[in-house]
């Protein structure tokens, strides 16, 4: 049992608009390890974490595993304690508050409280502010406790500090570093030092297909970064910066 | 404990005010006050009228969060003129009327489900396309019911005012719309978590274990069925569901449970409001019913619009 990885990903194969993003992605994700995927915009990092959540995707190969069992086979109801995926860009049309939305959002048992999350991520405050009225990061902040409260043992977040000030940017670091225990967590990120302080793992995608996946010590290199982004990186006392 | 829980406090005093605008409509008419004229006359009418009004408020409400659109409404978005349709054809074969209304409003359903599919799965808001793809549709369904109407004349069919706007003149009791209407409730009741869920978006609420194919398919079953009944007791009679489902939420009511109770109560008196309206403004002469909500609905809809900044 402890021995299976939460997510397993068998020769997985994604295409968009017959560009081949992703080929043959072999891959485990196991408790307690936090990844994060990198690569640059359009090279697939939110088709790769839909397919991940067994949304549709539009050409797609190969096999999900959740806990060793196809994704397929699992009911939605059981599929809803295994994984929770945090969108790009939540799509807010009625005027619930944040209160709501995030009771809405509870399937599983967190372990944390609603109040001690809405703390932890500084949304506190915004309660019972309606959430199509917040500004983009404090949206997003939400957006990140939703899946918390989903209480799965694998958080898929789609660039969950892209909105984020720097100062939010810390907070949700050490929120996320402190977060996986028992559960893992795969998000998709940019910043390398960043990733450097609250990852244990890396999938880098190179966009044409080409990926790579390893600890973060291994992943984040000079060679690896230029493939990934196309420029030139150096580490400057543990910080990475584009040449 | 539940005293002072503010939506039984909502529902209880909106019940009581339903109830006053009930009396009224009973009370108030060109002829005053005759015993025998309020039973025989004005109360199959209101009833039909609090029939017609909770049906269509629940439809807004059901297609309201099965389009995502806030401003959904079956006489909006093409339903009720499809319900229309179909009851003239059903008149025209010797078919039950409401099945064919309710058949109509479901073919227009799934017809605009179909149509808006690319918008609705886009991630950008695909409220305006949604809105005037229904417009065409209930453009397209108005003229074959027109057309209808004057290739085949026949006594059986009611006028086009009743079609195209709705009137309650001469409507029968029809208490199976008060049944069905409590029925649509009581589904929404127990569906109530996972309706709200639905108003996060369709992947986020299949993403919380909800069976969304099989919920879309219900709110849309329900609210044709819901439509196909008012249609054919009262004609299509519009902006009901509109007003009152999103009013609601405006108001700051966002949980289905109660929406459901609200919307079922104020449709009933709004649409008995609106016809006691219709019945006195001019009287010895009656407005249809349809007209009047068009006058209070279409400003409100105008409205809603102008004030959602997205």
């Amino acid at each position: 049992m402890s021995d299976t990885p939460l997510l397993e990903t068998r020769a997985l194969t994604l295409r968009a608009a017959g560009r081949l993003l992703v080929d043959g992605l072999a891959w485990r994700v196991h408790a307690g390890e936090r990844w994060c995927v990198i690569g640059r915009n359009g090279a697939g990092k939110s088709l790769v974490l839909r397919a991940l959540a067994g949304l549709n995707v539009p050409e797609r190969t190969g096999d999900v595993l959740w806990q060793g069992r196809p994704q397929g086979d699992w009911p939605a109801g059981a599929a809803a304690t295994l994984r929770a995926l945090m969108p790009q860009q939540p799509q807010d049309r009625f005027a619930l508050t944040v209160e709501r939305v995030l009771a809405l959002s509870e399937v599983a048992t967190s372990g944390s409280s609603p109040s001690e999350l809405l703390s932890a991520l500084d949304i506190a405050a915004l309660a019972g502010r309606r959430v199509d009225q917040l500004s983009g990061g404090e949206r997003q902040r939400v957006a990140l406790a939703q899946c918390a409260m989903q209480g799965a043992g694998l958080m898929l977040l789609d660039e969950p500090v892209s909105f984020q000030d720097p100062a939010h940017q810390q907070l949700v670091g050490r929120w996320l570093t402190q977060s996986a225990g028992d559960r893992a967590w795969i998000a998709s990120a940019h910043d390398p030092s960043w990733i450097a302080r609250v990852a244990t793992h890396v999938l880098a995608l190179s966009g044409d297909g080409g990926w790579q996946a390893g600890p973060v010590d291994a992943i984040l290199s000079a060679p690896v970064l230029e493939r990934t982004y196309g420029c030139a990186w150096r580490s400057v006392e543990g910080a990475w910066l584009p040449a | 404990m539940p005293a002072r829980d503010p939506a039984v406090l909502r529902i209880a005093l909106l019940a009581l005010a339903t109830a006053l605008v009930a009396a009224l409509a009973l009370g108030l008419g060109a002829a005053g006050w005759d015993w025998q004229l309020v039973v025989t006359l004005r109360a199959p009418r209101v009833a039909a009228a609090a029939g017609v009004g909770s049906l269509l408020a629940l439809a807004g409400l059901a297609l309201q969060v099965l389009l995502r659109n806030p401003l959904a409404d079956p006489y909006v978005l093409g339903h009720s003129t499809g319900a229309s349709v179909g009851a003239l054809a059903a008149l025209l074969l010797g078919a039950q009327l409401w099945i064919g209304a309710a058949s109509g409003a479901l073919v227009a359903g799934l017809l605009l489900l179909w149509l808006a599919r690319p918008a609705l799965a886009a991630a950008d808001d695909a409220s305006p396309k949604l809105i005037l793809l229904g417009t065409m549709l209930a453009a397209i369904f108005g003229a074959v019911a027109t057309l209808m109407l004057a290739l085949v004349p026949d006594e059986r069919l009611r006028g086009a005012i009743f079609w195209m706007v709705g009137d309650l003149s001469g409507a029968d009791a029809s208490l199976w719309n008060l049944v069905a209407a409590a029925v649509f409730v009581a589904w929404l009741w127990a569906r109530g978590r996972s309706v709200d869920r639905l108003m996060l978006g369709a992947d986020a609420a299949w993403l919380l274990g909800e069976p969304v194919r099989r919920l879309r398919l219900e709110l849309l079953v329900f609210a044709s069925l819901a439509v196909g009944l008012a249609v054919s007791t009262a004609g299509s009679v519009g902006f009901v569901g509109l007003v009152v489902a999103q009013g609601w939420r405006l108001a700051g009511v966002l949980r289905t449970r109660e929406l459901a109770v609200l919307a079922m109560l104020s449709g009933a008196a709004l649409v008995m409001g609106a016809d006691l309206l219709a019945r006195i403004a001019v009287a010895p002469l009656e407005l249809p019913v349809g007209a009047v909500m068009a006058l209070i609905g279409a400003p409100c809809f105008i409205w809603f619009l102008a004030r959602s900044v997205k």
